[in-house]
């Protein structure tokens, strides 16, 4: 779509916001808690261990009781690369928090006594609760019987083994040779960072009926298709017999992508035919949060003297908990975070899933993205020290242009980064400078990120409705992102000629609307975007050849604009778009469209990625970030001054919608950034556990973001858009840690920079990070770890 | 035993526990939602209502201690004329997304914009340390505050005027 | 829903509506019967079955009393009402300080004096640090009848088997001429959270502007509030500047362990420490016009 093409109505309020504002709009929480059974999880309170006796027969008696349900009700194995987890711990408990079994009664309080009931005897087993142990030789396997597993998702040379989940590489060019050349200088940092919580406020929730043979579970989730699958699998059901939609949902982030605890409140309903509600408290939630994981780095680099970049390697360690989830499938995106946004003459990397005895992880607002671009710019950073320029010049001559191999050697199109690095330079110098001789000491950083808009399978239908309004019918869910609300109607309503506020939206239904994969990835407006465009087409194309006979005229001289079909340039000539869609009814009868959408599938290098489950990105997005901070010497406690975005959006079809993407992701990083940390206690338990504990940024820690959009770049977007609210929080733990770096002169290698964290760097508390991957260089396969002599090459 | 709330202009009876946690017993038994079970502890300020005139977290307050008291949940403020102009502002800068946290914002500032007219973004933020946002960044829910009490200085002076 | 059954064991709150008759209840319920003030900590948790004796509604105990030289706190007065009654007293800003910074608006407006200083569990009070400095006295009624104690005192006691059926009725601080309060605490965030540390200061100043009779008290850092008898000595003295304040507490830090905790390791609390003398100092200079 070519951007001189104006986009219509780029102003449009959300539809939402008055409910929402006065307490209406009704979340799966607020059906939950009226005219339902109640569910509560019974969970193991050790990390590891053999389940000895589950007994629930005297829980059964227990009054209000009306079905309890546990391994035996749901004995089928599910997960997303490899079918690894159950509904309930089976013969053998994983983590702190497994759910061992599930109570239905009339009230919460009758469930929670029923589950103190049940007689549950587990004997102890050795527990590992950190990847580096887990990948110790001898350690504990948190799963002895790994090789069973089915593998879900095909790809070419993963490997796996022991604690190891999955494995991922990319090779590219020859990196031992960059190396070893005479003429480099070497840099090798070590990160690490903790996990983040999402503590979005509507907690998980789901609500299931059964009726008719089928169940209906209302869920508060960002990905109803997969909701759907999932309980079918784990229940044993045919997917067809499985029906879900979502109301409002009260905030993701990631919580909701993956399918959680929906099936628990469907066992139960099948067990005993009633509507069950199960909504888990504050503190159940956050122990079983699907957080982002925790993540060892180790990366180094061989840069020659004017700056380039001659070779990279690196190896990631990412945690999955005990199950493997999301972080099997997010292996494959080290290649496109840390291995992106610059030119690398030969690069190697290996992304490693490792099993521990902890609450699984799962996903969170640009996945793995965060962490390594922390990782990729502080290293970036050190390089620039190590060699002598400048960081902002070395950005600018090393990041990825028109051309340019990404790691997996896919050519990437248009020169984004370097013209966004310079519209941060112009942004940057027209602000005002700070006052800095308060005794505090200061820095600044400027970061570059590299993220992709995650596409996938969606279908959208269209109604053209006899008065002239559209509906627009899929699985998308409005989570907070606004998708739903703004752009999807914007689309719809550019595409017909029609005004957005004469689309409606329908709220997602697995049984009314075709596949989806979900809210996530920033994929929302381009992947539901794009079938909608398509189902627009197939409507324009009926309406036009309608309109031509009723008209008399070619088809070709008729356009769609504010509610009319005219003549071009002939406006008040034709007629209006109601009457047009009422002829229909006695011609064509009613018009409707569908439309569908997938990855095109853009080509990496053959033979550079192993074990991936996307070998390239279709559409990349790219964010520079740029702040200023003070630190307290006395406390160590960081203040943010001044934050500017420039971020890459194709083609802004809602400006206003962008800049609060924008300006609450940047927040969330904060968050990450400076606040939010996860502990564990010896039995490998979080020690936070509620909002008080947790900590994120309140109003007084914030700033207003200033923002720039950087419209233009290449995307194969309805409109030339892109995926926006997934990049805000990108590059933010990378230019807070780059800022606090310089500001105390001391180098950073760990996220959050609470106050104890960054006052121990300036004491010279806190030794420097060693990453113990000994055998780890060169990072080649299959070297290690201990177990790899087992792995397997999976099929494909 | 029954208890009895007056809540929203009108009495309302229940049979909770005396020590149910009010916001629960305004969502469970009386059906009044919009008051959000987030925390429980007093930190996010989800579960705001007017307890006597003043924000209060209803999770810390015994359902019996709310007895005799003028309840007001933020289904009562819709005609509050403070309130409405503050969410008319919240829409006007499009402050809001998932909606989860904005009855308790809503609650918090339409105190301190009666309480404090001539508020500026320094103490909205201050007023703020109670209630949690996790997606907007809270920047645009200021905005909205200074200009709703823009909007009611001005509304004022046309008073006076008329 | 059978809303009859939602509470298997049903819990009694009673509402006694002067001090004297709370006590008797609590006398009669023995350990079944438990106080409950503004609820805010007690709520976090589940209340399980029994007896709540609620405080709320005995007005007596409400009551802020402000004279020339001395002030008395009701203690069931919330931290926001003892906010709003000492603003603009210049001479308890530190307990103003103390009382509208805690937590946050709609907690303050909850919490109570007499549950803050009652509670064993929480280290992070604000206001006992604060009253600590004053040299406050709390008046307790117990069953054997009215007491009397130095708030340094009770903290120990309050703890104790003794201490089971007490009421804190009101807590007391005299007002002397010259002398000024103030309030330094380190929350993480800039509000919001509980202070991981906090230093209490109260001083007059001699001819020359330097502090005199110098009382610090130290909050957060140590399971329970206490003073800091050698800073008080070493600070006595000294000139009301950043550098004194330093070195003065560098010098007696290590007679405080930090408590670990979740949110900072205990090296941190103790660490921060001379940076929240220098502050409070700086804010005794400040309302003293000593800038």
């Amino acid at each position: 779509m070519n951007l001189k093409t104006p986009f219509p109505d780029p102003v449009f309020a959300r539809r939402d916001a008055f409910d929402k504002l006065r307490g209406r709009t009704r979340y799966t929480v607020d059906e939950a808690c009226q005219g339902h059974l109640q569910a509560y999880l019974l969970r193991a309170d050790v990390a590891s261990g053999e389940i000895l006796r589950l007994d629930v027969s005297a829980a059964r008696k227990m009054p209000g009781v009306r079905a309890v349900v546990t391994a035996s009700d749901a004995p089928h194995r599910f997960g997303i690369g490899v079918a690894d987890q159950r509904l309930f711990a089976t013969g053998r408990v994983r983590y702190k928090g497994e759910p061992l079994a599930a109570i239905a009664a009339d009230t919460l309080e009758q469930a929670k006594a029923a589950a103190l009931a049940v007689d549950v005897v587990i004997r102890p087993l050795p527990a590992v609760f950190d990847m580096a142990g887990a990948l110790a030789s001898g350690a504990p396997l948190v799963h002895p019987d790994w090789a069973t597993h089915e593998v879900l998702l095909e790809t070419r040379g993963a490997g796996r083994g022991g604690n190891l989940a999955w494995e991922s590489q990319v090779r590219r060019g020859d990196v031992d040779a960059a190396f070893s050349r005479p003429d480099v200088t070497i840099v090798e940092s070590a990160f690490r960072v903790g996990r983040q919580i999402h503590m979005q406020l509507e907690p998980r929730a789901a609500i299931a009926s059964y009726a008719d043979g089928r169940l209906h579970l209302i869920a508060s989730t960002q990905a109803p298709w997969t909701v759907k699958n999932v309980t079918a699998r784990a229940l044993g059901l045919s997917p067809a017999r499985v029906r879900v939609t979502a109301p409002a949902v009260g905030g993701g982030f990631g919580a909701k992508y993956g399918c959680t605890i929906e099936p628990y409140a469907a066992a139960l309903a099948l067990a005993c035919g009633k509507s069950v509600a199960l909504v888990p408290s504050r503190a159940e939630e956050m122990l079983s949060c699907p957080c982002r994981e925790n993540a060892d780095i180790l990366i180094r680099s061989a840069v020659t003297r004017d700056g380039r970049i001659a070779g990279r390697e690196a190896v990631v360690l990412m945690d999955c908990g005990a199950y493997g989830g999301e972080q099997i499938y997010l292996t494959t995106m080290t290649a496109h975070t840390l291995g992106s946004s610059y030119r690398l003459e030969a690069v190697r990397l290996v992304s490693r899933a490792v099993y521990t005895n902890t609450a699984p992880n799962g996903a969170f607002r640009a996945c793995n993205g965060v962490y390594n671009i922390f990782a990729l710019e502080s290293h970036t950073d050190e390089i620039c020290q190590a060699i002598g320029m400048d960081p902002v010049e070395f950005r600018r001559r090393n990041v990825l242009g028109d051309g340019d191999l990404g790691s997996t050697g896919q050519v990437f199109q248009g020169d984004v980064l370097g013209p966004m690095l310079e519209k941060m330079s112009q942004m940057r110098s027209k602000g005002a400078t700070l006052p800095s001789d308060d005794g505090r000491l200061y820095g600044r950083a400027t970061t570059v990120g590299t993220w992709f808009v995650f596409v996938g399978p969606s279908a959208a239908t269209v109604n053209l409705n006899p008065d002239g309004s559209a509906t627009l019918v899929t699985a998308g869910v409005e989570i907070g992102q606004g998708t739903m609300m703004q752009s999807l109607p914007q689309i719809v309503a550019a595409e017909l000629g029609l005004s957005p506020c004469d689309v409606v939206v329908h709220q997602a239904d697995t049984d009314a609307a075709g596949f989806d994969v979900g809210v996530g990835g920033g994929r929302t407006t381009v992947s539901l975007g794009a079938a909608a465009v398509a189902a627009c087409t197939e409507i324009r194309q009926k309406l036009l050849a309608l309109a031509a006979r009723l008209l008399q005229a070619p088809a070709s001289e008729l356009s769609l604009s504010q509610g009319r079909i005219d003549r071009v340039g002939h406006p008040g000539t034709g007629m209006t778009l109601a009457s047009l869609a009422q002829e229909a009814m006695q011609i064509t009868g009613p018009i409707s469209g569908s439309g569908a959408f997938t990855r095109p599938g853009v080509a990496a290098m053959d033979g550079c990625a192993a074990g991936h489950f996307l070998e390239a990105v279709d559409i990349p997005v790219f964010a520079v970030h740029d702040c200023d901070v003070a630190v307290d010497p006395a406390t160590g406690q960081v203040e943010v001054l001044r934050y500017r975005v420039v971020q890459d959006v194709g083609r802004a079809l809602n400006p206003s919608a962008i800049h609060g993407q924008i300006q609450g992701g940047v927040v969330q990083g904060l968050g990450y950034a400076l606040h939010e940390e996860v502990t564990l206690a010896e039995d490998g338990a979080f020690r936070q556990a509620g909002f008080g504990s947790y900590r994120i940024p309140l109003a007084q820690d914030v700033v207003p973001v200033e923002i720039e959009l950087h419209e233009g770049a290449p995307s194969i977007g309805p409109w030339g858009a892109k995926g926006a609210g997934e990049v805000p929080i990108l590059n933010v733990g990378a230019a807070i840690a780059c800022a606090v770096s310089r500001a105390i002169g001391v180098r950073v290698q760990e996220l959050p920079l609470t106050p104890p964290h960054v006052l121990a760097l300036l004491q010279g508390r806190k030794p420097a990070l060693q990453l113990h991957h000994p055998q780890d260089w060169p990072a080649r396969p299959g070297t290690n770890p201990p177990h790899s002599t087992a792995a397997v090459s999976v099929a494909g | 035993m029954i208890g009895q709330l007056w809540i929203n202009g009108e009495w309302c009876r229940h049979d909770a526990d005396p020590a149910a946690p009010l916001h629960r017993v305004l969502r469970e038994n009386l059906g009044l939602t919009g008051s959000k079970d987030v925390c429980g502890e007093g930190f996010c300020g989800a579960c705001l209502v007017q307890l006597d005139g003043a924000p209060i977290a209803a999770c810390l307050v015994p359902v019996a201690l709310a007895e005799g008291a003028q309840i007001v949940t933020i289904e009562g403020l819709d005609q509050d004329p403070v309130a409405q102009s503050l969410m008319a502002a919240m829409e006007a800068e499009d402050a809001v997304q998932c909606g989860m946290c904005f009855p308790g914002m809503v609650m918090t500032l339409t105190h301190l914009l009666k309480t404090c007219p001539t508020t500026d973004r320094e103490k909205v933020k201050r007023a703020l340390a109670g209630n949690i946002c996790r997606c907007t960044g809270y920047e645009r829910i200021v905005s909205a505050a200074c200009r709703a009490a823009k909007d009611l200085v001005a509304a004022d002076a046309q008073k006076v005027v008329a | 829903m059978h809303n009859a059954e939602r509470w298997a064991d049903r819990t009694t709150i009673h509402l006694p509506a002067t001090a004297g008759a709370a006590v008797k209840l609590l006398g009669e319920l023995g350990s079944e019967g438990r106080l409950l003030a503004g609820g805010t900590w007690l709520m976090r948790a589940p209340m399980t079955s029994g007896h709540y004796i609620a405080l709320a509604g005995i007005a007596e105990l409400r009551q802020i009393e402000i004279g020339q030289d001395r002030l008395r706190i009701g203690a069931g007065a919330s931290h926001a009402e003892l906010a709003l009654a000492l603003d603009g007293l210049d001479d308890l800003k530190g307990l103003a300080d103390a009382a509208g910074g805690a937590a946050n608006p709609a907690i303050r407006r909850r919490a109570t004096v007499g549950g803050n200083l009652c509670t064993t569990a929480f280290a992070a009070s604000d206001l006992a640090s604060a009253l600590l400095a004053a040299e406050a006295e709390v008046t307790l009624i117990t069953p054997a009848g009215t007491l009397r104690q130095e708030l340094a005192i009770y903290l120990d006691w309050r703890r104790t088997s003794a201490a089971q059926h007490h009421l804190l009725q009101h807590v007391e601080v005299s007002r002397r001429a010259g002398r000024r309060l103030c309030h330094a605490r380190l929350p993480l965030r800039r509000a919001g959270d509980y202070p991981v540390a906090m230093v209490s200061l109260a001083a007059g100043s001699d001819r020359q502007g330097r502090l005199a009779d110098v009382v610090v008290a130290v909050g957060a850092v140590e399971s329970q509030a206490r003073r800091w008898p050698a800073l008080e000595r070493t600070l006595t003295g000294q000139l009301p500047c950043r550098s004194a304040a330093i070195t003065c507490a560098q010098a007696n830090l290590c007679q405080f362990a930090g408590r670990e905790g979740p949110e900072v390791p205990g090296w941190y609390r103790q660490q921060v420490l001379p940076e929240l003398v220098a502050r409070a100092v700086a804010q005794w200079a400040k309302a003293g016009g000593q800038e």
